[in-house]
């Protein structure tokens, strides 16, 4: 989580850092669900998928150098923030349609249904795409092939500037699993571990034949939508978030149990510091692709 | 040889790669039990059973993206589209993901599914009736291929269900009863390859899919006439077969392209372009469906979408040269 925060900070200081969706305030669910899942696994994401990407194992450096368009990145600068992907470490990829990475997802399911696997495919998705149809139509389907698929929602409380309130007629996004026989549970997506168990649940639940999982993260976006986008919330409401900080809450339970110091807090700073300087240094120092690149693997 | 309806040799096609491989899986309406909308899936269900071959709920957007999702987590999907213009609600899926998986992964994923869709008018409005096969064009990295004969049906399909990357195959209304010849023996028509169907000198004319046919009937009567129209089957839309049209294009002087949808940006606007940036002085003429969704009463369906007639009167034209700037619309329309 503390990479995820340090590495976007990182990210920011690039000359031109782009169009970019942070994960700041939503490091707890990146990290929970890839705690989570297996290496073989395939997770897709929305296009929110900085913090999920690292969390999966993209390698930070590569990653740097994909978000601002370097030939170094895992998929030399043609993916992005919105489509990166690295099948190698299990990120099938992120999808920049809101909404669209659900009906893929229900198909890479299906695949491994049909392949018999033994893995199980999760879609981490906002709560902008919940008033999308591609929701229902995947929900459906999934239901109906009990598809060993889960559905994870990231409600960060808005879609740009639309709260979830004036967006969902549901009262509780889980709802929306319920007509389809669906079991849905909301958990606290600022506690790391309780990502990481509800998760594990719906995931061994889908791996063991028992068909799709909703799960509704509740978390708070600590940044606006974007890079790009102006903040809207009242400042009031933006400083009570700094109370769902995910890595401050994390690190004080882990000081009152007493397993965390200050030495090693200490050195988990150091670590993630030269982790994100080292990464800084290889995207500076990769090239930009050859511009005739881009007709290459269309 | 053996003579096989256009809808036998698509479900001869689709037999056959099932029992070659065993990632090629049927995903769409009415395709189970039913055996298809059109009848092309009949006893691929009774076959192959309800793994592969698996009806879907009115929802083309999940059925298309399920078939991107398992193409590239590595099945062959065939998703059907009963009626093309109901493409429009699988179009994300099929156009923002799977035709950019190659690129955006940079090589790393692809997306080898097909999307079967059937186009044309045959009397079921404007939102059943459609050709819009240009849109699909436009896309880079989709295949777009649409036969018009029983035995390019065959042959295309099966070379569809092994493309490295999606494939949109339209089929017609009008040609699922046409009967034709088919190989008894595996031939796959590659993409990208054009057919001469008749051969001529004074004038090329292009079409595709059930045009094609209409073309023909078209040439018929242009020959007693004694005007001899060489019939080129695009068959391959998306790549297009550049060297047979300019080859054929260069000894006539003429070309006259036809197609059923729209002719605004069309199939015909951009072949026309082609060939005049390789043959400067071709004279060229296009002809299309009036500017008018299609409408279901048998009068004004016929006239709002090409005919025999329009095409015997649209090569007159071109060949009588009464055209203006060189290039043309229809035989009629001055819009």
């Amino acid at each position: 989580m503390v990479l995820l925060r340090s590495f976007e900070a990182a990210l920011l200081r690039q000359p031109k850092p782009g169009f970019q969706l942070l994960s700041r305030g939503e490091e707890a669910i990146a990290v929970g669900i890839c705690a989570a899942l297996q290496r073989k696994d395939p997770f897709l994401c929305s296009g929110r998928s900085i913090g999920p990407a690292l969390a999966r194992g993209v390698p930070p450096g590569g990653l740097l150098a994909e978000l601002i368009g370097k030939d170094g990145g895992p998929n030399r600068g043609r993916a992005g923030r919105a489509h990166v992907s690295m099948p190698s470490v299990g990120l099938f990829g992120a999808h920049g349609v809101v909404g669209g990475n659900l009906t893929v997802a229900a198909g890479v399911a299906l695949a491994q249904q049909q392949l018999g696997t033994g893995a199980v495919a999760l879609c981490l998705f906002g709560d902008g795409a919940c008033g999308s149809g591609t929701l229902h139509e995947t929900l459906n389907i999934a239901a109906l092939w009990r598809l060993p698929l889960v559905l994870a929602c990231d409600n960060n409380g808005y879609a740009v500037s639309t709260a979830v309130r004036d967006a969902i007629a549901a009262p509780r996004l889980t709802d929306l699993a319920a007509p389809f026989g669906i079991p849905a549970s909301a958990v606290d997506g600022t506690d790391v571990d309780a990502v990481a168990a509800a998760v594990g649940e719906a995931v061994e639940g889908a791996r063991a034949g028992r068909g799709p999982w909703f799960l509704e993260l509740q978390c708070a976006r600590m940044a606006p939508h974007s890079t790009l986008t102006r903040e809207e919330r009242p400042p009031a409401e933006v400083e009570e978030l700094r109370g769902h900080d995910p890595i401050t809450l994390y690190e004080k339970r882990l000081r009152a149990e007493g397993i965390l110091s200050d030495a090693l807090w200490a050195g988990l700073m150091a670590e993630v510091d030269a982790e994100v300087a080292e990464a800084e240094r290889f995207a500076l120092a990769a090239v930009w692709p050859d511009p005739e690149a881009a007709m290459l693997d269309v | 040889m053996s003579r096989l309806f256009f809808r036998e040799a698509l479900c001869r096609a689709m037999a056959e790669e099932m029992e070659r491989d065993s990632r090629v899986i049927l995903m769409g309406q009415d395709i189970a039990a039913h055996g298809g909308s059109y009848a092309e899936t009949r006893g691929l269900f009774e076959r192959f059973g309800p793994a592969r071959v698996r009806n879907t709920p009115v929802a083309e957007a999940v059925t298309v993206g399920l078939a991107a999702g398992a193409a590239a987590a590595g099945l062959r999907p065939l998703a059907f589209i009963t009626y093309l213009d109901f493409l429009m609600l699988g179009l994300d899926a099929l156009v923002n993901y799977a035709a950019k998986l190659r690129f955006k992964s940079a090589g790393q994923l692809t997306s080898p599914m097909v999307v079967k869709a059937t186009a044309g008018a045959k009397g079921q409005g404007p939102t059943h009736a459609q050709s819009l096969e240009p849109w699909l064009m436009n896309v880079p990295g989709l295949t777009v291929l649409a036969p018009s004969t029983a035995g390019d049906a065959y042959g295309m399909l099966k070379t569809a269900l092994r493309a490295p990357g999606p494939v949109v195959f339209i089929d017609h209304k009008k040609l699922f009863p046409r009967g034709g010849s088919v190989p008894d023996t595996e031939e796959l028509v590659p993409v990208g390859s054009a057919a001469i169907r008749r051969e001529g000198k004074h004038l090329t004319i292009v079409a595709h899919s059930y045009m094609s046919v209409l073309a023909l009937e078209a040439a018929t009567a242009l020959a007693a006439e004694g005007i001899e129209a060489e019939v080129i089957d695009l068959r391959s839309l998306a790549p297009i077969d550049w060297e047979t049209l300019t080859t054929s294009a260069r000894r006539t002087g003429h070309a006259l392209f036809v197609e059923e949808g729209q002719v605004v940006c069309g199939v015909g606007a951009e072949l026309a372009f082609g060939l005049r940036e390789r043959l400067s002085s071709l004279r060229v003429a296009r002809l299309g469906a009036k500017r008018a969704p299609v409408a279901p009463s048998p009068v004004l369906e016929s006239f709002i979408v090409p005919d025999a007639k329009d095409i015997e009167q649209s090569a007159r034209d071109l060949l009588l040269a009464n055209v203006k700037n060189g290039t043309h619309r229809t035989g009629k329309e001055e819009t």
